[in-house]
C-alpha cells in the first residue's frame, strides 16, 4: 500500500470506530426507505466491505493477533521481566557510592550545580545529603552495593549496572510514561505492547503481556504505562491481581457448565464475525480473539497464578506468602509466567518516592524498609531464573522513572523533619540481567556528588533501543504506521548500549 | 573588480545547457515531422539549428569556466567537454547544410540522428558530473539495481582486531578508513569540494582552498578536526548537516591522531592510544548460535499443519530455516506423536518437550535431529538412561533436564559431547547428588538459597 492509501485506510478505520448509536439512528431516517431497494441494488455495491475494498489482505496475524512471529534479527532473549520501582529509589543509597558526598554532608550545594536548573520541590540552595547507607564492593566484579540490599549484593555479579541514566521529566507521571512508552505525553504504546505486537506470544492460553502491581497503589501515570497507544488494543498489558482471583470472573458461575459457556462464546463470536464481514474493523477481530482467549485462560490462568503449589524451598528463597499482595509474590509469579511462555511481565512496586516528608518517605528508614521488601525477592528471582536456565533467554530490567538528588530536600525552602531527596533527572542507576547482557559489568560514571553523568551517559531511548535489540529488533526499523507516518518506540533517538551486551 | 564575471558565467552553465538541448531537439523533431517532399518547415528548422548552435557554444564556454573555477578534475569532465564541442560544431554544420529548399534525404536524417545521439551523451555525462553516477539508480528498487549489475558498496566501517591493534598504522589503517567512509565522496580527485582531496596523505597535508587542515599536535587548530566538532547548525560544520555524520568515537580517533603528531607511519602502539578509544571498533567474531549448514526452509503449509496439530512452531528468526518447536500448548504429546515432527527433522533447532508425556524412548527419536541446538525436557519422566543417543545431535549446545529423574551416572553418557555447553539439572537426583563430577560441559544444578539474615525481618 502506498502511504496515501494507508492514510485513507486509517481514516476509514477511525470513522468506523466513531460510529455510535446516534449515527445509527440518523442513518435509519434516510436509509430505512432505501432498505427496500437494497436487495435490488446489492449487486451494484462491491464496496460494502471496507477491508476488502481497501485491498487489505487479512493475514493469519489479523485473525489471530497474538500468534507468534519470528524476530527480524537473531534475538538473545525471548521474554522480559521488567521491575519498575514506581516513585524512584535513591541511587545514592543503593548503587552509586560517592565518598565525596560523605565528606560534604550538610554543606550547601555548589551554586554551579544549581544554575539554570529546576527541581520538583527543592527551592533556593539546599544542603548536600551524604549517603545514609554503608557501601562495600561485592562479588568478582567488585560492584558497589549498599547494606540496604544485603541479598542483592550476593548476586550483583549477574547484572550489568547502568550508572549514568538520564531522563528529561522530573514528575512521576510523565517520567513513567517516558520510561515505559518512550514519550512523556499520552498516546504511545508501551514497551510491552511493542514487544508483543512484534513477536506475539508463545503460550496461546495466556496473555502475552501481563502486569502485576504491589505496594498498595498503581503507578501515578495510570494504566497508560501498559497501554497499547495506537497499536491494536489486543496488545495492551493485562493486569492481574496478586491477591484473590488473579483475573476476576474467571470461574464459571454455579449452574453454568463449561460446554454451555463455549456455546455462548461461539454464538457471540459468530455475530461478531458477521459484524466484521460487514465493516471490516480489525478491532472486532481483537474482540473475538479476547473472548476466545478468556475461554482458554480459564484453564491455564488459575494454575499458573497459583503459587501455593510451589515447594517450600522456593517460598523460602523468595520470601513469599500466598494470599497477600506483595512484590515477593509477584516476582515468583513473574518466573512462573515466563516459564509458561508469556512474552512480557511488567511489575510495578509503589512506594519509592522518598522526599522525607514522613517516616515512610525517609531515606534512612522508609527507603530501608522498602529495600527490605524487594531485596530478597528480586535476588531470588535472578537465582531462580538462573537455576532453571531461564536467565539464558529472559531479560530482567530494574529501575525507577528517575533518580534522587544528592541534596536534601528543603520543601518550600524549609528544613524538613526527615531525611529526603527530591526527584533527579540528570543521573540515576538502573540494571539489566539475563539474555544477552554481560555479567558483572558497570557502565557509566557520575561526578563526585552523583549529580550528573560524566562518562557513558545513557538515555531512556538508549535503554529501549537495547531492549529491542536483545529481542531481535532494529529499533530504527521496527515501526508502526499511524496518522501518516511510521512511529518507533525510540522516535528519532536511541543508541544501542553495546558495552553491556554479552 | 570584475573577477566575479567568469565564475558567475561558469555557474550559469547548468541553466544554459538546457537551451541547446531543447531547441535542437525541437528542430530535429520538425525534420521528422515534415511531410515527404515538402519544405514548409525549413525556415523554422534553420532557425532552430542556428539558435541551437549558438546556445550550445555558449553552454560550452560557460561549462569551461565552471570547470576552471569550481574544482572539477579534468578526467571527470573531459568526455563531457569533448561531446559538448562535437554537438556544437555538428549543429553549426547542419545549419549550413540545410537550406530553405532542402529536401531531407535519409543521408541528412542520419546525420541529424547522430547529432541527437551526441547531444544525449553530452547531457548524460553532464548529469553524471553534477548529480553523481548513481543519481537515477539510487531510487530504483533493490532488485532492479541488482539486475542492472549495480550493487551499493558503501565504504566499509572501520574494524580493528582486538589482539595486536598496537601494530596498526594509525594513519593508513585507522584514520584513512574513517576519512574514506565519511569525507571521501566530496573530497576526492574527481570531486574537489573546497579544492580539497583527502584520499592520500600528501594531498591531506596540502590542504584545501583555505590552506592547511592539519596542525600536528594541535587538533583544535586543525581544520580537519575542528570543523567536525562545530555545532551541526554552523555553516562551516563538516560533513555538511544533511550528510551522514561520523560517530563521536571516529572523531575522537582523528583527534588523537592529530594530537599524536599526525604522522604517516606511526602505529597505534607508538602513538600511545588508549585502548578505550578503540573498543567501539573491535571486531567481534560472532559465532552464530545455530548451525551454519544450510537446509531447505520449511514450507508454509507444513508450518501451519504443525500449528494446527497443537505445536508452537516458528522459525528462530525471519528468513531462517531453523525451526523452534515447542509443546507449550500440547501437554498431551506422547512418544507416538513424534511422527508429526518427522517432516521437519532437519530444520528443528530448538525443541521444547517440557511437561509432556514423553518417555525414555523419545531420546532415540530426538537423536535423529541433526541440527538440534537447544533441547528442553523439563518436567518429564526421563531418567536419561539412553542419554548417549544425543551424541548423534552434534550441534546440541543447551540441554534442559530440570525436574526429571536424571542421575549423575546417566549424565556421563553425554560427557565429551563436542558442542554441548550447558546442562540444567535442577530438582533432579543428579542435582541432589553430593559427589560433584567434572563434565566436559557446565552443569547447573541450582538449589540456590539466600540464608535468613536479621535484615529480612527488621523494620525501621
Amino acid at each position: 500500500m502506498s502511504s496515501i492509501e494507508k492514510l485513507v485506510f486509517e481514516f476509514e478505520m477511525q470513522k468506523l470506530q466513531k460510529q455510535t448509536r446516534r449515527h445509527f439512528l440518523m442513518d435509519c431516517v434516510g436509509k430505512i426507505g432505501g432498505l427496500a431497494m437494497a436487495p435490488l441494488l446489492f449487486s451494484c455495491d462491491p464496496g460494502s466491505n471496507p477491508a476488502k475494498s481497501m485491498g487489505l489482505n487479512l493475514s493469519n496475524r489479523d485473525l489471530n493477533p497474538l500468534s507468534p512471529l519470528a524476530p527480524p534479527f537473531a534475538s538473545k532473549a525471548k521474554s522480559i521481566i521488567y521491575l519498575h520501582m514506581a516513585g524512584s529509589p535513591s541511587q545514592l543509597e543503593l548503587f552509586d557510592y560517592k565518598p565525596e558526598l560523605v565528606k560534604n554532608h550538610n554543606q550547601p550545594c555548589p551554586e554551579s550545580l544549581l544554575a539554570g536548573r529546576k527541581f520538583a520541590f527543592i527551592r533556593g540552595v539546599p544542603n548536600l545529603l551524604g549517603p545514609q547507607a554503608n557501601f562495600a564492593q561485592h562479588g568478582e566484579s567488585g560492584a558497589w552495593v549498599s547494606d540496604f540490599l544485603p541479598h542483592f549484593a550476593k548476586v550483583a555479579d549477574e547484572v550489568s549496572f547502568l550508572k549514568a541514566v538520564h531522563t528529561d521529566q522530573f514528575n512521576h507521571g510523565p517520567a513513567q510514561l517516558l520510561m515505559q512508552t518512550g514519550s512523556a505525553r499520552l498516546g504511545r504504546p508501551s514497551l510491552g505492547s511493542w514487544v508483543t505486537y512484534g513477536l506475539g506470544t508463545e503460550n496461546q492460553n495466556l496473555p502475552g503481556f501481563v502486569v502485576l502491581t504491589s505496594g498498595g497503589k498503581t503507578p501515578d501515570a495510570g494504566k497508560s504505562v501498559w497501554g497499547s497507544g495506537f497499536l491494536p488494543s489486543v496488545y495492551q498489558g493485562v493486569q492481574c491481581r496478586s491477591k484473590g482471583d488473579p483475573v476476576l470472573y474467571l470461574e464459571d458461575p454455579s449452574g453454568m457448565s463449561r460446554d454451555l459457556k463455549k456455546n455462548v462464546i461461539e454464538a457471540i463470536n459468530s455475530v461478531n464475525q458477521e459484524e466484521f464481514n460487514t465493516y471490516g474493523d480489525p478491532e472486532i477481530l481483537a474482540r473475538i480473539n479476547q473472548y476466545e482467549m478468556a475461554y482458554r485462560m480459564q484453564i491455564e490462568v488459575p494454575e499458573v497464578m497459583n503459587i501455593s503449589d510451589e515447594p517450600a524451598h522456593i517460598h523460602e528463597l523468595y520470601g513469599t506468602e500466598p494470599g497477600v499482595e506483595s512484590f515477593a509474590n509477584n516476582c515468583l509469579l513473574a518466573r512462573k509466567l515466563v516459564e509458561k511462555g508469556v512474552r512480557f511481565v511488567q511489575l510495578y512496586d509503589w512506594g519509592w518516592d522518598t522526599h522525607g516528608t514522613d517516616h515512610d518517605g525517609s531515606i534512612d528508614m522508609g527507603l530501608r524498609n522498602k529495600c527490605g521488601e524487594i531485596d530478597r525477592p528480586m535476588s531470588a528471582l535472578l537465582l531462580d531464573l538462573k537455576q532453571r536456565g531461564l536467565l539464558e533467554e529472559t531479560l530482567v530490567v530494574w529501575g525507577g522513572e528517575f533518580g534522587r538528588t544528592p541534596m536534601q530536600e528543603n520543601r518550600e525552602g524549609k528544613t524538613m523533619g526527615f531525611l529526603g531527596r527530591d526527584h533527579h533527572v540528570d543521573a540515576f542507576t538502573m540494571w539489566m540481567a539475563g539474555g544477552g547482557i554481560k555479567r558483572g559489568a558497570s557502565h557509566g560514571t557520575t561526578d563526585d556528588f552523583g549529580f550528573q553523568g560524566i562518562e557513558d551517559q545513557v538515555s531512556v531511548h538508549d535503554i529501549h533501543a537495547t531492549i529491542l535489540h536483545l529481542m531481535g529488533f532494529d529499533h530504527e526499523k521496527f515501526t508502526y504506521d499511524f496518522q501518516g507516518r511510521p512511529f518507533r518506540l525510540t522516535d528519532v533517538e536511541g543508541e544501542l548500549i553495546r558495552k553491556i551486551l554479552a | 573588480m570584475l573577477d566575479f564575471i567568469l565564475p558567475l558565467l561558469g555557474r550559469l552553465h547548468p541553466l544554459l545547457v538546457h537551451l541547446p538541448i531543447g531547441i535542437l531537439i525541437f528542430g530535429i523533431l520538425l525534420i521528422f515531422m515534415q511531410k515527404k517532399n515538402s519544405t514548409g518547415f525549413n525556415p523554422v528548422i534553420r532557425l532552430a539549428f542556428l539558435l541551437g548552435a549558438i546556445s550550445a557554444t555558449l553552454a560550452g564556454i560557460s561549462g569551461f569556466f565552471q570547470y576552471q573555477f569550481e574544482g572539477f578534475a579534468w578526467e571527470s569532465v573531459q568526455n563531457h567537454l569533448i561531446a559538448g564541442v562535437i554537438s556544437s560544431i555538428g549543429s553549426f554544420y547542419l545549419f549550413t547544410r540545410i537550406k530553405d529548399e532542402t529536401i531531407f534525404t535519409s543521408n541528412i536524417k542520419l546525420q541529424v540522428l547522430a547529432l541527437f545521439l551526441v547531444l544525449t551523451v553530452t547531457g548524460h555525462l553532464g548529469g553524471n558530473i553534477s548529480r553523481g553516477e548513481e543519481y537515477l539508480i539510487e531510487v530504483l528498487p533493490a532488485e532492479i539495481q541488482a539486475i542492472a549489475g549495480y550493487e551499493a558498496a558503501p565504504e566499509k566501517s572501520l574494524e580493528i582486531p582486538e589482539q595486536g591493534w598496537e601494530e596498526l598504522v594509525f594513519y593508513g589503517e585507522v584514520v584513512q578508513p574513517i576519512l574514506n567512509k565519511n569525507c571521501k565522496s566530496c573530497h576526492n580527485p574527481r570531486n574537489l569540494k573546497g579544492e580539497f582531496n583527502l584520499t592520500t596523505f600528501e594531498e591531506l597535508l596540502k590542504g584545501g582552498e583555505n590552506g592547511e587542515v592539519l596542525k600536528a599536535g594541535n587538533p583544535e587548530l586543525s581544520a580537519l578536526f575542528a570543523k567536525m566538532i562545530l555545532p551541526l547548525e554552523d555553516e562551516d560544520h563538516m560533513p555538511p548537516k544533511e550528510k551522514r555524520q561520523p560517530s563521536k568515537e571516529e572523531i575522537e580517533l582523528i583527534k588523537s591522531w592529530i594530537a599524536a603528531g599526525a604522522s604517516q607511519n606511526t602505529t597505534l602502539g607508538q602513538a600511545g592510544v588508549d585502548e578505550k578509544l578503540l573498543e567501539p571498533f573491535f571486531h567481534k567474531e560472532e559465532i552464530p548460535f545455530y548451525p551454519l549448514t544450510e537446509v531447505a526452509a520449511v514450507p508454509a503449509d507444513t508450518l501451519s499443519k504443525l500449528r494446527s496439530a497443537g505445536f508452537f512452531s516458528e522459525t528462530v528468526l525471519q528468513g531462517s530455516s531453523w525451526l523452534k518447536v515447542s509443546c507449550i500448548n500440547f501437554p498431551g504429546f506422547t512418544d507416538s506423536d513424534w511422527i508429526l515432527l518427522k517432516s521437519v527433522k532437519d530444520q528443528i533447532a530448538y525443541l521444547d518437550l517440557s511437561a509432556t508425556q514423553v518417555t525414555e524412548e523419545i531420546l532415540d527419536s530426538i537423536s535423529s535431529l541433526p541440527n538440534l541446538t537447544v533441547l528442553k525436557l523439563n518436567q518429564t519422566g526421563i531418567s536419561g538412561r539412553n542419554l548417549e543417543a544425543l551424541s548423534n545431535c552434534k550441534n546440541l549446545k543447551m540441554l534442559y533436564l530440570n525436574s526429571t529423574q536424571l542421575s549423575l551416572e546417566n549424565l556421563s553418557g553425554i560427557n565429551q559431547h563436542p558442542n554441548l555447553q550447558k546442562v540444567f539439572a535442577f530438582q533432579t537426583p543428579a542435582g541432589e547428588s553430593k559427589n560433584p563430577v567434572k563434565f566436559s560441559f557446565e552443569l547447573e544444578t541450582g538449589n540456590y538459597s539466600l540464608p535468613k539474615i536479621p535484615a529480612d525481618t527488621i523494620v525501621y
